[in-house]
């Protein structure tokens, strides 16, 4: 079976351990193992803008040095934020000579000498953006195919109508990223047209969910929140598919204070990207974490007479 | 004061325009630390008009753009713009001059913490939130908004 470098990132190793878990099980079944880098640490979350915060890059650049020291090119992160603070990180290395420089004189074993920007050393050059980091969304699509995974369906999910919901950092900033197009995107209505589902276009998908707000303001959250949910249950949706550990607990746990703010909502279930596609592909219900959901899921899954409780019985 | 709901008040008074003002060298450093051309902004308010949370702003992501052109440091510093901003890159990607409105909101919000404002503490967070909200969130929080 395959292995393919994979960076879970703090929040998949603890708190949306469901996440980690459904890929894992998921990718098995599919015909390839997500292979967890023996060390790692944590991206820094949020990519440095300004060029004065080196030491914001060191992380996510040891990253993707010892990934390419390991011999391996490519590197699936599922969590938004990792996969946008590794991949652009790795673009500003790539693309800027000096980011490039100033990277490599902290991830040298050697003291840099204080004028390695003018010399000409390849000591400097040593990580040049070799690493490829993919979403495991991406390598689904590009790598494997979306036809792979309607052959190995193992139930349909004919009759659900799914809402994708992007978030920002997934797709943008677009000339980084390239996944999708950043107004008009497709993957995940792909994905979920693969799982014979029904997408539901709504036009809140690309809409920020409020991200860190969350902590600092949580009321401009929860107004986020409530128009984005309300936008996608309007349309028809029986659930909301997010691929983004923040995204997931904004419209899941924000639910019941929005329940409190809005006397008129009615709450939509939230599912990862990989436990839609790992019940599809025939995993037991116990292993996908459904109990750690605010909005209880079971309602969706019935809908199409998957009946929760009495498949782990079997 | 606009009286009509959803749209964002201007909060300054009638700005003051002198030379020293304008020369002082705001914009240049808000430039330098984004690695945008503050300038190539014409004000067409695509930026305000796509943001998610203008809403919640006290003054339009425009009008940032337009008072840094100004130099006007202190009216930028001081708002609630900057520390509502999630970061979210749809400024970004909808600019019609390519200008990153993301940098430029990350280049002034560290301006104003240089000058030792910070918006969000470890204590001004629930211990229970801070037991539930995923890592991104927390890292996230206090990179963009404390020094």
């Amino acid at each position: 079976m395959a292995k393919i470098a994979y960076y879970p990132g703090c929040a998949l190793n603890e708190r949306s351990s469901h996440l980690d878990r459904s890929a894992r099980d998921a990718t098995v079944r599919l015909g390839f193992e997500l292979d967890e880098l023996d060390t790692w640490t944590c991206c820094g979350a949020v990519p440095p803008v300004s060029e004065e915060r080196v030491m914001n890059l060191i992380a996510p650049s040891r990253i993707l040095k010892d990934v390419r020291d390991s011999g391996r090119d490519i590197l699936i992160t599922i969590c938004d934020f990792c996969y946008n603070t590794l991949k652009r990180t790795n673009y500003s290395i790539k693309s800027d000579k000096i980011t490039r420089k100033r990277v490599n004189a902290f991830l040298a074993d050697d003291t840099p000498e204080r004028d390695y920007l003018e010399k000409d050393d390849s000591l400097w050059e040593d990580y040049a953006g070799e690493v490829k980091v993919i979403h495991l969304m991406e390598y689904l699509r590009d790598e494997l195919g979306y036809n792979k995974i309607t052959e190995n369906l193992s139930r349909s999910l004919k009759g659900l109508k799914i809402a994708p919901y992007y978030g920002c950092v997934m797709l943008r900033p677009q000339n980084e990223i390239q996944l999708d197009d950043p107004e008009n995107p497709t993957i995940i209505e792909d994905f979920i047209t693969s799982l014979e589902a029904q997408p539901v276009k709504y036009p809140y998908r690309t809409e920020c969910c409020g991200s860190y707000l969350s902590v600092s303001s949580p009321d401009a959250s929860t107004r986020l929140c409530y128009r984005i949910l309300t936008s996608a249950r309007n349309n028809g949706a029986d659930a909301i598919v997010v691929s983004c550990p923040l995204c997931f607990y904004n419209l899941d746990s924000r639910q019941k204070a929005i329940s409190e703010a809005y006397s008129d909502f009615k709450p939509v279930p939230i599912l990862y990207f990989t436990q839609l596609l790992s019940v599809a592909l025939g995993v037991e219900f116990s292993r996908q974490g459904f109990e750690k959901h605010y909005v209880d899921v079971t309602p969706v899954l019935d809908k199409i007479g998957i009946i929760t409780g009495k498949e782990d019985e079997e | 004061m606009s009286e009509k709901t959803g749209l964002a008040p201007p909060k300054s008074p009638p700005i003051r325009l002198t030379r020293e003002i304008v020369n002082a060298g705001f914009k240049q450093r808000v430039d330098e630390l984004s690695g945008q051309q503050m300038d190539a902004c014409y004000q067409c308010g695509n930026c305000s008009s796509g943001c998610p949370l203008a809403q919640e702003m006290d003054i339009l992501p425009s009008r940032v753009m337009r008072l840094a052109q100004l130099g006007q440091s202190d009216d930028i510093i001081k708002s609630e713009t900057i520390w509502i901003c999630a970061s979210c890159f749809q400024c970004t990607v909808r600019c019609p001059k390519g200008i990153d409105i993301q940098a430029v909101m990350d280049a002034v919000r560290q301006i104003a913490m240089d000058e030792g404002i910070d918006h969000f503490g470890p204590d001004q967070i629930s211990p229970e939130l801070a037991a539930e909200v995923p890592q991104p969130g927390l890292v996230g929080v206090y990179r963009k908004l404390a020094t």
